[in-house]
């Protein structure tokens, strides 16, 4: 019987988004008792999505879903706790100034109102001696290192006696000696007959630690495979394969000279995770380099510490000749870098008005005696971006929040565009838009490039960097792994290096 | 300068033909709150014995029939209210426009007084009611203290240093309740005080949506990761909101001492409330500084027809003060709701 064999069974399993998008167009996975089961994707594949859906957290539009062979039907969370299945997420779900035990306490107070302290600890002391998981009790959660937190985490999912856990990137916040800690301890968990999932677009950690991998790509199952017949090849090539959609016309670039250096910057987060760990290129005239990776991987950071937005803790960046490593981001504006974020919530004041808006990276052109702002000089300016961007709005005066994602999207490249700078830092450009919009923006960044201005692209979309790239990059894990024109890069090669596989 | 003007007004216009809908429902929202608000007045008013029309009445008609005496009582509700606005469009809370008027009163009574010059004593305020408003951005940015507790905290040491300083270095030889009287000469009229204090309303409108600093207050309180990636400094960005805010609430403390009362008295009778009352204003007036002109004076016409209740029918104070706060709550919280949401929403993603 199936109910013997699978811990999970989600079939036909159909996510539509209230804003229309599909995420997951009828996925079936299976997950037998007792295995560690990866689930491998790009962003954007569903993996998240369909593990939010096992967890309660959403619900699938189509689909059915068995635990343990009952068919089940959650309405949050707690159903699924109760149901044995405990998840721990990239972010943790601790509370930062309460001690370990006190946060272990209360997840256990969750499943049992009549739980005491002592209860909390000493089951905790029980699956530690089991699994090896080592936490200290009486410290204050925040002052833990990122690894501890996890096992913190990981221990209270246990407490509620999960039998099924779901661990979304573990190893992204972890060094290498907390990785393989938590490697031995997942291996004793699946020896106790704990089933696990692990989220991951590590093709190394796929090939190590789990026994089956379930591949998804853009919301579809392409496979599942036991880990031990295929090669790392195979699963990167059914991770990224691809039928490009449309081809854009490209002229052979004409590089020129150097115009921005970046001489082996490192970038700490504020979780003192170091995100970026020594990267060095350079980026020329008339030329569109490309950097390729699964998100969270330091792309960010990256473009931050370029943009003057986060300090580089080592390195030096070289825009026109001047080492600019001590400007701030408004300085590095006004010498001519343009940035535009990877999220339309950090470029746009959703409130503001359009000229309010384009004003923001344009505010040192449009000020006059005194620092006044010469409101008409800058209404000039966002003409032209709506002229030359063709964006649709009802008015200059129109908050912005009530465009289009497109439209927004417009006026965030091009209020850059019109301050003509030489050097664009572009992430994520075509993030969630249509089709046409799609196309717009990508022939707008062409066309900056025939016109001699030098364009880092980061984007986690592989057509996206394969099509417009003259030079290719592909980050992984704060590193550029590889570096070559996009023709050096088969498809497959390029799974493998964006999991991790360096050849 | 006509032209630059000319293409203000289109702007405005553009500005209202788009937003149209949001304005309509803005003022139906503040009409629906005040019939709220009046409405329980009046069944708190009806359940203790008066007669609220009655009430109502007086309050309305007394209230607001002397003009040149609500505008005196206006100015310096108009600038806290200000005080209260400015840093919270920065995204900072200020309840320290109370202690910051105090400030400005002392200093500027004293400068007053000692100078024989008001508009010294009125820059003196100033600059009194902004170093005081300084000090909280201070602790906040350099220190991460939060501005509410270091708000409250200020504020009552204001309040006895006031005191103390009055009785013991300020006393009037004539009548001991009272500090030194700045010289009649000196004083200005109703006219002038209310007319003084719309000028620093239109100075803060000016600095708030035409100059460089003010767009970057504006910036950072409305999305703090656009302000950031804009490379606009968070920190410059309180502390400017709080020197300006605290400075145009010392600003209108002096502005009481030389239009009302001349001096400041040992109960702090004058001064006490205003700034609390100008969390109210600013709520009312939508932050923004035009808005708070208005506010500001139906504020004053609520105090001024209290008071007037109080002498014509005997009720106690606390029966007036119930009926304004009533009325003031129901008028500022949809607006205090929406800015909460905002901040809770804020704080959680963080």
């Amino acid at each position: 019987m199936a109910s013997n064999e699978y811990a999970v069974e989600m079939r036909g399993i159909v996510k539509v988004y209230p804003d229309g998008v599909v995420a997951l167009k009828g996925v079936d996975f299976l997950v037998k008792r007792g295995e560690i089961h990866g689930l491998l994707g790009e962003n954007g594949a569903g993996k998240t999505t369909l593990m939010r859906i096992l967890y309660g957290e959403i619900k699938p539009t189509r689909g059915e879903i068995r635990v343990f062979g009952r068919r089940v039907s959650f309405r949050g969370p707690w159903d699924a706790i109760r149901q044995g299945i405990g998840m721990v997420y990239q972010h943790f779900t601790l509370v930062p100034a309460f001690t370990v035990k006190e946060n272990l306490y209360l997840s256990l107070l969750s499943v049992n109102p009549k739980a005491r302290l002592g209860d909390a600890v000493s089951k905790a002391d029980k699956i530690a001696e089991e699994t090896g998981l080592r936490i200290p009790y009486d410290e204050i959660v925040e002052e833990l290192p990122i690894g501890v937190q996890q096992r913190v985490e990981i221990i209270k999912a246990l407490l509620r006696d999960a039998k099924i856990l779901i661990l979304d990137e573990p190893t992204s916040v972890l060094t290498p000696i907390e990785v393989r800690d938590l490697f031995k301890a997942l291996r004793k968990l699946r020896d106790m007959g704990i089933t696990i999932i692990f989220i991951t677009h590590k093709l190394k950690e796929v090939k190590e630690i789990t026994d089956r991998v379930t591949v998804l790509r853009k919301g579809k199952l392409v496979g599942t495979v036991e880990t031990g017949k295929v090669d790392v090849k195979t699963l990167a090539r059914m991770m990224v394969q691809r039928e490009v959609v449309f081809k854009i016309e490209k002229k052979p670039a004409k590089p020129g000279e150097v115009v921005l250096e970046a001489k082996d910057i490192h970038v700490i987060d504020e979780e003192g995770v170091e995100r970026v760990k020594g990267i060095s290129f350079q980026l020329r005239k008339g030329e569109i380099l490309g950097v390729a990776g699964v998100q969270g991987n330091g792309q960010r950071e990256l473009a931050e510490a370029l943009a003057g937005i986060r300090r580089v803790s080592k390195g030096r960046i070289i825009l026109g000749g001047k080492d600019i490593t001590g400007y701030n981001a408004y300085q590095r504006y006004m010498k001519g870098l343009a940035y535009v974020p990877d999220s339309r919530g950090t470029g746009l004041v959703p409130d503001m008005n359009l000229v309010e808006n384009t004003a923001l990276t344009n505010l040192y052109r449009i000020l006059g005696w005194a620092r006044r702002i010469k409101w008409d000089r800058a209404v000039e300016i966002t003409s032209r971006v709506i002229r030359e961007l063709e964006v649709v709005a009802p008015s200059l005066y129109a908050p912005i929040k009530h465009l289009s994602g497109g439209n927004q999207q417009k006026i965030m490249v091009g209020r850059e565009i019109v301050r003509e700078p030489d050097v664009f830092i572009v992430a994520e450009p075509t993030q969630g838009l249509d089709v046409a919009a799609t196309e717009f923006i990508r022939k707008t960044l062409l066309r900056l490039r025939d016109n001699g201005k030098a364009i880092l692209l980061i984007s986690t979309d592989l057509d996206e960097v394969l099509q417009l790239s003259d030079r290719l990059a592909v980050i992984y894990e704060g590193q550029f792994l590889a570096m070559g024109r996009p023709e050096e890069f088969t498809i497959e090669k390029l799974g493998l290096i964006m999991g991790g596989v360096r050849e | 300068m006509s032209e630059a003007l000319g293409s203000w007004f289109k702007g405005f216009l553009e500005q209202v033909r788009i937003r149209k809908r949001q304005y309509l429902l803005g003022a139906l929202e503040i009409v629906l709150s005040a019939l709220t608000g009046f409405l329980v007045a009046a069944l708190i008013l009806y359940f203790i014995g008066y007669d609220p029309w009655y009430i109502f009445e007086i309050m309305l008609t007394y209230g607001f029939s002397d003009l040149g005496y609500l505008g005196t009582r206006a100015a310096p509700l108009i600038m806290t209210g200000l005080a209260f606005s400015i840093p919270l469009l920065a995204g900072v809370f200020n309840i320290g426009g109370e202690s910051q008027l105090y400030m400005g009163a002392l200093l500027g009574l004293y400068v007053a007084y000692v100078t024989h010059n008001v508009w010294l004593g009125l820059i003196a305020g100033f600059i009194a009611g902004a170093l005081w408003g300084g000090l909280i951005a201070a602790l906040r940015v350099y220190r991460g203290i939060n501005e509410v507790i270091t708000a409250i905290m200020l504020n009552w040491t204001a309040y006895y240093t006031i005191i103390y300083i009055i009785l013991v270095y300020l006393p009037n030889p004539k009548q001991s309740h009272l500090s030194v009287q700045i010289p009649v000469s000196e004083m200005i009229s109703y006219g002038e005080t209310f007319a003084l204090a719309v000028v620093g309303a239109l100075i803060a409108y000016f600095i708030l949506y035409y100059t460089d600093i003010g767009y970057k207050i504006r910036v950072s309180g409305a999305n703090p990761r656009s302000a950031v990636y804009a490379g606009f400094s968070p920190k410059t960005a309180i502390m400017a909101s709080m020197l300006l805010g605290g400075g145009l609430a010392g600003y209108g403390g002096t502005l009481i001492i030389a239009g009302v009362t001349g001096s400041i008295d040992t109960t702090m009778s004058t001064l006490y409330g205003l700034g609390f009352t100008g969390i109210g204003v600013g709520l009312l007036g939508r932050n923004h500084p035009i808005g708070i002109i208005f506010s500001g004076l139906f504020f004053a016409g609520l105090i001024i027809g209290g008071q007037w209740v109080e002498l014509l029918t005997g009720a106690p104070p606390y029966v007036t003060d119930t009926i304004t706060g009533i009325i003031v709550i129901a008028l500022s919280m949809p607006y205090a709701y929406r800015l909460l949401v905002n901040y809770m929403g804020r704080l959680g993603k963080k």
